[in-house]
């Protein structure tokens, strides 16, 4: 699903974020990146959904080649891809509903099927009663359900989230990783970056830890 | 037409929640496109009472006393209709006689203690409209002066052309101002849009996240320029018309009437459907300059 071939990101002021990486991640598997602050785990997951471009080596995502990608490519590609944050990054202004169903509407889907996968989205993320509620009435993991809602209901086949829990308590991101499990479980290719350590042993898949922009550790 | 219906509905959202600026933007279309079509008002009459004198403009051929059939005869093959010439009238001596004395006839008998008739025999020459084809006319009053018999060619077009003069440089004055004036109207509209995009940064990240198309995330940007040059536009013509109105019976058809022009027209559909289109393109392009290089 994802092979990368000694990849290197270096940023202008000198510093390697990524250095020499060569990794393969199946389709359908679960992986974890791990590491401390500026491993380069959100660097990779940037170069993953061609947010930037790595400066040596390659990059093949499903077959794509990324870092050749034109920009009407680019746009079809990240069709494919859902992505979590951190910080959610839901549009204060728009309702739960509203904020899920922004995807398919800005991609053209017609508004019965918006409607329709919108609801079923939310249903399986457990919040089809808090469909319009504005983000600043939902606790933190009400968010991030959302922001799962969303990266859910255009069917991606890689879901990419960058220290998902980051912002819950340990309960709340042990719910949250069940989600992407389930995600996961019906064949989406899930890749996680988080420092916890914790909750990577307690959902037990394959981590891959990065230090100063190489893998230094695989378990 | 998903993406238009999307880019229209996000438009107008946009208009009415940053309406204050939006009244800006739109007010500042409308002056300038109020200048430019009050200019356009302007030389649109200016162009009509010109055709109309100009249709008014003859020409007098006088000629000598002396004048021979022949030299006659050559002069109205010169001035057979067709070309410059809509049609011509002989004037007889006598006939200007009796014209001086029926115009002038405190003068009238005076002119009858004279021993001879002073005045030459002439033909009225009627132009058509169309040769302001000034070179046709030039032509025909030169070969007319140099004909055998013809004393002295009058055709004063000084008035005329000076009114075309003027007319061309109120136009372009006209033009000039509403030049810079669009182009500030335009910035004013790049900077509102701008304002509206910025303030929906966070929409716009996710719209490029989840790869949508840039007919989706650029086409609301640039639609709202267009809506806000269209109605500045309207504006502009209603309040154009509006003064137009208000002031058509007191001030200008006295002022028609006192140049010779048959009325004061308002700016024809056509123009009045140019000046919209030129509104809606200037906010077009308010909002491609404000969209292009931030998303």
């Amino acid at each position: 699903m994802i092979e990368t071939h000694h990849l290197s990101k270096l940023y202008s002021r000198g510093v390697y974020a990524l250095r020499d990486l060569s990794l393969t991640i199946d389709k359908g598997e679960f992986l974890f990146l791990t590491g401390s602050s500026g491993a380069g785990k959100s660097t990779l997951l940037r170069l993953l959904l061609r947010e930037d471009r790595p400066t040596e080596g390659t990059i093949t995502v499903a077959g794509r080649p990324l870092n050749d990608l034109s920009r009407d490519q680019v746009q079809s590609y990240r069709r494919t891809v859902g992505f979590v944050f951190q910080d959610f990054r839901l549009i204060r202004r728009f309702t739960v509903f509203q904020n899920v169903a922004f995807v398919m509407r800005v991609l053209g889907v017609a508004v019965a099927v918006q409607q329709r996968k919108t609801f079923q989205v939310l249903k399986w993320v457990g919040l089809q009663h808090r469909m319009n509620a504005l983000p600043d009435d939902l606790s933190g993991g009400e968010q991030q359900r959302v922001a799962i809602a969303r990266a859910l209901v255009n069917d991606p086949q890689l879901i990419l989230a960058d220290e998902p829990t980051g912002n819950l308590d340990p309960d709340l991101s042990l719910d949250i990783m069940n989600l992407f499990r389930e995600i996961n479980a019906g064949g989406t290719t899930v890749v996680v970056a988080t420092h916890d350590r914790e909750l990577i042993r307690r959902v037990g898949r394959r981590a891959i830890t990065l230090d100063h922009g190489r893998v230094v550790e695989v378990a | 037409m998903r993406a238009i219906r999307y880019a229209f509905d996000e438009a107008v959202g946009s208009l009415w929640r940053g309406r204050q600026s939006g009244l800006l933007s739109m007010a500042t279309i409308a002056v300038a496109l109020f200048v430019l079509g009050g200019f356009l008002l302007a030389t649109s009459n200016l162009d009509r009472l010109s055709l109309e004198w100009s249709r008014a403009a003859e020409i007098s051929v006088y000629l000598h006393d002396d004048v021979t059939p022949a030299d006659r005869g050559d002069v109205e093959r010169l001035l057979a209709p067709g070309g410059a010439v809509a049609a011509y009238e002989f004037v007889s001596k006598e006939e200007a006689l009796r014209r001086f004395k029926l115009m002038f006839a405190d003068l009238a008998a005076t002119a009858d203690t004279l021993d001879d008739n002073p005045l030459p025999a002439s033909y009225e020459v009627r132009l058509r409209p169309s040769a302001d084809a000034q070179g046709q006319v030039d032509g025909l009053v030169d070969k007319l002066r140099a004909s055998a018999g013809v004393s002295d060619v009058r055709y004063d077009r000084e008035w005329l052309d000076r009114l075309l003069s003027a007319v061309g440089i109120i136009r372009r004055v006209g033009l000039a101002l509403g030049a810079v004036l669009t182009i500030a109207a335009a910035l004013t509209v790049a900077n509102v849009v701008r304002l509206a995009l910025d303030g929906r940064r966070d929409e716009l990240e996710i719209m490029q996240l989840v790869g949508a198309p840039r007919s989706y995330i650029r086409g609301p940007f640039v639609m709202e320029g267009v809506l806000q040059g269209g109605i500045g536009a309207l504006a502009a013509l209603t309040l154009l018309a509006a003064l137009f109105l208000a002031t058509r019976a007191r001030y200008l058809a006295p002022l028609a009437s006192a140049v010779n022009l048959s009325s004061i027209r308002f700016l024809s559909p056509e123009l009045c459907l140019m000046l919209v289109a030129g509104g809606m393109m200037v906010g077009c392009l308010g909002g491609i300059v404000a969209a292009t290089g931030r998303t």
